[in-house]
Order: structure tokens, then sequence, then C-alpha cells
């Protein structure tokens, strides 16, 4: 390093110096630690993923408020209650709106055009004259849906179910159907497409027969407040007004409910969790092996610096300094090629992987806490040193 | 033991100043393992280390050397007896107090132990940071110039891996100087230097305690450094077997203490003396002093006897520590006796120009002199 370039420092930036003057050791711990970083980014995005997924229908809905079965414990079970009930929910002072929304997740069979098998989809249907939902498709093409035997269906859907493929005509629980248009949503971990219809064609298509939509029961009711109106407190009026087995959320608590249910009574969250900590864990073996080898190369150097007159503190903040400095030489890197791994993955999943300033902060909190952790268990060497060893 | 003068210290050598010792031990016991497997490694060590010192030390392996050199350095724990360094009693210093009086000991080591990440003069500055009290300019001012003046002022930003064993011997002996410590501890400094590296470090070891006062305390069995030490401490088996002064003047001044005729003498005037002494020495029955001759010097025993003679008679005899050969010098009349040697005879001379200097510079020289003068006539 010539003198000139380098600025004069007060004091010698020996962790620093000590990362850097290896360079295959730097490159294998950069490549070890960074490959854990990426490990735990990737299953970060993984759950973030999931849950944007499932929740991306629920962000999408136009609602302030929203109505379901008590019983219900997700959003996408199925848990339908009668179209009656939201009749008292119109009285209520401040309601400007009561859209009633049915869905299915267990009943309709989708024929793909792709490959002309049958798939579960997920179904959504109500008044083409009022579409609950904020994608602009849908309400630009709700109008077509007026017709009888018509649908719009998920672009974005898995592939195999042929939604994207151009094909106008198909079958849904064996009776035909026209496609009339489409939206851009995305599947999730419990639907692999999602079609939408009118509440006419909803009741043809479930019962078999031409009956009126208006005796099938309902599984959501979306509720619009007038410009201005207290939520709380129409929710608190609602609550009083409707049958009790009804639940009264707001559209966060809705998310929340969702949330909630993702990260701790599915699988999911801890199985994301348990991936970041297998990313932690390793990365943390790796940073201590490179640190301790490291310590073990330059025992008898810390031991000299002990015997010049450098209090132990001194040599504690290098190992730390250097633990953190190599944590954040494996982090950078580790983070841009996980921008590439998301995009990847995210367009063969169908995932909507995306790097969030939350996730980056936790993930270099993470990275940090391994490289820190691992230099603590190392440290020993260092503070039970004895300078009189090396004379 | 420290002649409590308030005046500046001079930079200058001065072999016969009484001064606080930079470094003493008193009474030191020292012990390995526990136990049954307990062994003492160090026997009731005194040792005095004075400013301007360099001391070699020297013995078999496992003598007790290095043991010493790290008790000394205050890398290890006193066990039993004392070790004065800096001024500090050891033992009553807490451990943070003991890693601040390091700070002020230069320690060479028998192993370089640079960093490999750091250049040569990183390495230098790593001790310069830790004085705390120059700027990063001066710093590398001072690491340069040390640097250079050991023959590395070409290596200055090479790293270790680039340099030759005996350039990073010298590099870590820079760091241990660069500071300019009081007191400097070395084990084998020179043990991996060519003869000319090894001339130009002893050379600047030799300049620091003649300059700056430092008194290094070396472990070395280099006969290059042994020439040039003023002292010379044996061990073997733990205990000090021989703690000898190689320098002249040093070795003249310890003597001359313990003369009555010279107690008087401030330590300016006795290294005044000293300095002009020259060591003489005579066979036994070799005559010293012819009766009837001019006498144009003083005599002082260092080791041996000498028989006066007065018309073929014995007189009387004399010993170490005894004068002889003054009063042709205080009275200008020939010898008034012959003086031969009984044994080996080794004699410190003061010619006539500087004993009458030093009567001339010191009274209480003269009222010596003349009260021995009278007692012996």
């Amino acid at each position: 390093m010539a003198a000139g370039i380098v600025p004069q420092t007060r004091s010698v930036p020996l962790a620093l110096r000590n990362l850097i003057a290896n360079k295959r050791r730097l490159a294998r711990s950069v490549a070890g630690i960074g490959f854990a970083v990426l490990l735990m980014l990737v299953q970060l995005g993984f759950e973030r993923g999931f849950f944007d997924a499932s929740l991306g229908i629920v962000h999408q809905l136009d609602g302030d408020i929203v109505l379901m079965n008590k019983t219900k414990y997700r959003f996408g079970s199925e848990d339908p209650f009668p179209l009656a009930d939201l009749a008292a929910a119109r009285t209520v002072a401040g309601v400007a709106s009561v859209v009633p929304l049915y869905a299915t997740w267990l009943h309709f069979f989708w024929k793909s055009p792709s490959d002309g098998k049958s798939y579960v989809v997920q179904v959504f249907a109500f008044d083409p004259a009022h579409p609950p939902f904020l994608l602009p498709a849908i309400r630009a093409e709700s109008g077509r849906l007026e017709q009888p035997d018509t649908v719009i269906v998920d672009r974005r859907a898995r592939s195999y179910l042929g939604m994207a493929s151009g094909a106008n005509e198909t079958e849904i629980n064996g009776r035909p159907v026209h496609i009339v248009g489409g939206f851009v949503l995305s599947p999730d971990f419990m639907s692999d497409g999602t079609v939408m219809m009118s509440a006419a064609t909803y009741a043809r298509l479930s019962a078999g027969t031409a009956a009126s939509a208006t005796a099938l029961p309902i599984e959501f009711g979306v509720i619009r407040t007038k410009p201005g109106a207290d939520i709380a407190g129409v929710v608190t009026a609602l609550r009083a007004a409707v049958p009790a087995r009804l639940r009264v959320l707001t559209k966060s608590q809705l998310i929340a409910f969702e949330r909630a249910f993702q990260a701790k009574l599915s699988s999911a969250g801890p199985i994301f969790w348990m991936g970041a900590l297998v990313g932690f864990i390793v990365g943390m073996l790796i940073s201590y092996q490179v640190i301790y080898s490291d310590l073990t190369d330059q025992l008898p150097q810390y031991a000299t610096l002990k015997g010049m007159g450098y209090r132990t503190v001194y040599l504690v903040r290098v190992v730390f300094a250097q633990a953190a400095l190599s944590a954040l030489a494996a982090y950078v890197p580790a983070w841009l090629l996980c921008l590439v791994v998301y995009r990847i993955i995210g367009d063969v999943a169908l995932l909507p992987l995306r790097m969030t300033l939350a996730e980056t902060l936790l993930s270099l909190g993470l990275t940090l806490g391994m490289c820190l952790l691992s230099a603590a268990f190392a440290i020993r060497r260092v503070v039970v040193l004895d300078p009189a060893e090396v004379f | 033991m420290a002649v409590g003068r308030e005046k500046p210290r001079t930079p200058d050598l001065n072999p016969c100043e009484l001064e606080a010792p930079l470094a003493r031990a008193e009474g030191v016991n020292f012990f390995y393992g526990v136990g049954d497997a307990r062994f003492q490694v160090l026997f009731d060590i005194a040792l005095d280390i004075p400013p301007g010192q360099l001391v070699v030390m020297t013995g078999p392996s496992g003598s007790g050397k290095t043991t010493l050199l790290t008790l000394i350095g205050a890398l290890r724990s006193l066990q039993q007896g004392r070790i004065d360094v800096l001024g500090h009693d050891l033992a009553r210093l807490d451990p943070a107090a003991l890693v601040r009086v390091r700070r002020h000991i230069g320690f060479i080591f028998q192993m370089h132990n640079l960093f490999d990440a750091l250049s040569a003069y990183e390495n230098v500055k790593m001790a310069l940071q830790l004085a705390g009290r120059h700027s990063a300019a001066e710093m590398r001012a001072r690491g340069v110039a040390m640097l250079d003046r050991l023959g590395l002022g070409h290596r200055i930003d090479h790293k270790p891996r680039a340099l030759s064993g005996g350039q990073r011997q010298r590099v870590a002996i820079a760091r241990a100087l660069a500071n300019r410590p009081k007191l400097v501890l070395a084990d084998e400094p020179t043990a991996a230097l060519d003869p000319d590296s090894t001339r130009n470090v002893v050379r600047l070891f030799k300049e620091l305690t003649v300059e700056d006062g430092t008194a290094i305390l070396m472990v070395t069995h280099d006969h290059r450094i042994i020439e040039l030490a003023d002292r010379l401490v044996h061990m073997v088996d733990g205990r000090i077997v021989s703690d000898v002064i190689l320098n002249d003047a040093l070795r003249i001044c310890e003597f001359l203490k313990d003369v009555d005729a010279f107690k008087a003498l401030t330590p300016n005037e006795l290294t005044h003396v000293a300095e002009r002494m020259r060591r003489r020495h005579y066979m036994p029955d070799e005559v010293v002093i012819h009766e009837g001759e001019a006498g144009h010097e003083l005599f002082l025993i260092s080791e041996g006897e000498v028989r006066i003679e007065r018309g073929g008679r014995e007189v009387a005899r004399l010993g170490a520590g005894e004068f002889f050969g003054e009063l042709a010098l205080l009275s200008g009349n020939p010898r008034n006796a012959n003086v031969v040697a009984t044994q080996p005879l080794e004699a410190y001379v003061l010619g006539e120009a500087d004993f009458q200097d030093a009567l001339g510079a010191s009274v209480s020289f003269r009222e010596q002199l003349r009260r021995v003068y009278f007692l012996r006539h």
C-alpha cells in the first residue's frame, strides 16, 4: 500500500489491515459468510414473498371494513354466512355501501386450456356493477361479466392453468365459460390461479342450476364508509348491529389477521425462520472458523502487543472490529447477489420477491450478530494470552 | 540509595554519578509449577541497573535469564522479593498499572512477532501510537528516522513478508526503541542479524546508553555485543554467579567510591579522576617504584599487595583499596622507598598533571591526602 495515497491516520487500522492482508483468506471468508447471508436473505425474502402473495388479494379489497364469519380462521378458508346478515349493516350510520363477495377455494374446477386437466382455483364473484376490488383491470373489465358464463382470469397464474394462453373458451365444473378479460395478480401458496365472475354466473356454476345468487351464502361483506366517517366508530356500531356470528374488521385488521395466521398458525413462518436460523448458524460456524484461525496465526503478535503495554480491551476491540468488517465485506456482495436471485426465483416461482429496507436491516443485523457472536466465542484466546510466553 | 540531587539529567555518561537505578531486583525467588512439580528457577536475585549501562546477561539455557527479564519487564507477576522498575514497586501495582509500566520499557523479543498485515512503518507505529503524545506527522517522522537509522530507510512501506529475517528483526528493534524508552529489555536481539547489521544495531544501543542514559539489559551470547557491554552478569542455575564491570571508567569509579581518600569527591570529580586513570599490571616481585627516582604517578591498588622497603628493610604492606606514591607528587622530592609487588598486582595509575588537576579541583581531596600524608610520616 503506497504511502501518500493512504491518508496519515492517527492510529494504525489494525483490524482492517488484518482483514485485507491475506487475499485468499478474505475471499474464503467473504464467500463463506456471504453464502450464509444469501441463505438468510433468501429465506427472509421467501417469507416476505409468501406473505405478500397471500396478502396480495386482501390488499386489493376495495373497502374500509370487512365482515366475515367469526369462525373463519384465515382469509382463504371457506366459511360462508347468509347474504341476509348484511342487511343490518346497511342501516348503520356512516356506511356508504355494503358489497357482498362470494368466494370459494374448494369447489370450482378449472379445465386448463393448456393441458385439458382440471384444477381447483380461487374464485371470487360479485355484482359486476360494484366490483369490490381495487385492481384497475378488474374495474375496467367487470362490465363484460354481465354476460352469462363469462369470467376474467389472472394472467399471472401458474402457467399450466393456461390462463395466459390466449384461449377464449374453457370449462368450469364441466360447464363452458367464456374468458372475456384478465388482470394481474399472482398465485400464492394456497391457490395456483384466480378467476372472477358475476354472482349470477357463480350461482349457475356452483349449483349446476340457474338458481338465484341470493340463495347462496357469501364469504365477505365489503363495506365502504362515507367520506369523513369515523371508521372505529362505524366498526363499533356495526358490531352492535350485525348478527353476533360475524366478525367486523377494518381492512388493516384483516391484513394483520391474515399475517398472524401465516406467521403463527401455518407452518410457513417457522419453516422460513428455521431456514434463516440455519443460515445464521452456518454463517456463525464459518466466521468462527475464519476468526479463530486468524487469531491462532497471530497469537504471538497479540501477545507482543500485550507485552508492549496494550490493554486487553484494545485487543478485544480489534478482534470485534475485524469480525464486524468481515461481516460487512461479506454482506454487500451477498446483498447484491440476492437481488439477482430474487429476480430469478421471483420469475420462476411467480413469487413477489423484493428487497425491502426492513429485510436489509434485519439481515444486516443478523450478519453482524453472527460474526460478533463468533468473535465472542473466539476472544477468550486473546484475553487469557500471557505476554511472558513470547520472550 | 539515590543521591537526591535535583539537577536536570545531562545526557553525558557519568559513570561515577550515583543515580537511582532504573531497575532493581532484591531477594527475588521464582518458582514454576505447583505442588510436587514446583521447582525454583531464580534464587535470591539482586541486581541494580543504573541509567546509561549496557548490561549483558549470559548463562546456559535454563539458567533463568529470560524469567528474570520477564519479571523486570512486568510481564510476569512477582512471587517473592522486590523489583522496582522506573521508580515503581512492581508488587504494589495493579494489573492496569503494570500495563502502563510496560509502555515505558522497550522490549526486543527473540521472535520479531511483526504483524504481517502491517508495513514496517506501521509495525513501528503500533509502539509510537501507544505513547499517545505525537501527531500523525511526528510519528511518521520518528518512525521513518528510526527505521532509517537501522538501515531500513528503503523498506519503510514493505510488509514483513517482503523483508529478510534480519530486516524483520531490525523492524522489531525499531519498534522497541521508537519511543526512546529509558529501559530496554532484550532477548538475543541480534540472533538473526548479519555482521554488518549487528554492528549497526550495537552502535545504536551504545548511542542510546551514552546520549539518552538508557539502561539496556540484554540476554546475548554475541561477542560483538559483549565487547561493548558496560557490565556482564553471568547466571547459572538461577543464581547470579558473577557481576563484572567491563567498562574501565565504570570499574574505577566503583573502586574509588570505596577508597577513603576519594569519598569526599563529588561524582563529577570522581569521574574526572577515573577517566584519567590507567590500569597497569605487575608480576610478583616486580618493582613498582624505585627509591630515589623522581615520582610522577599515583598508584591505587585494585587487586594484589605490595611491600614498601626503605633501605632494604620492609616497612609496610599495602593491599587492595590503598594507594601509594602520593608523597613525591605532593613534595616534589624523589621517591623515598622501593615498592615491590608481592603477588600479581593490578593498579590504577594517575599521572602527575591529572593528579595536580584533581588536587586543584577539590579542597577536600587535598585535605584527605594531607591527612594520610601525616599519618604515614
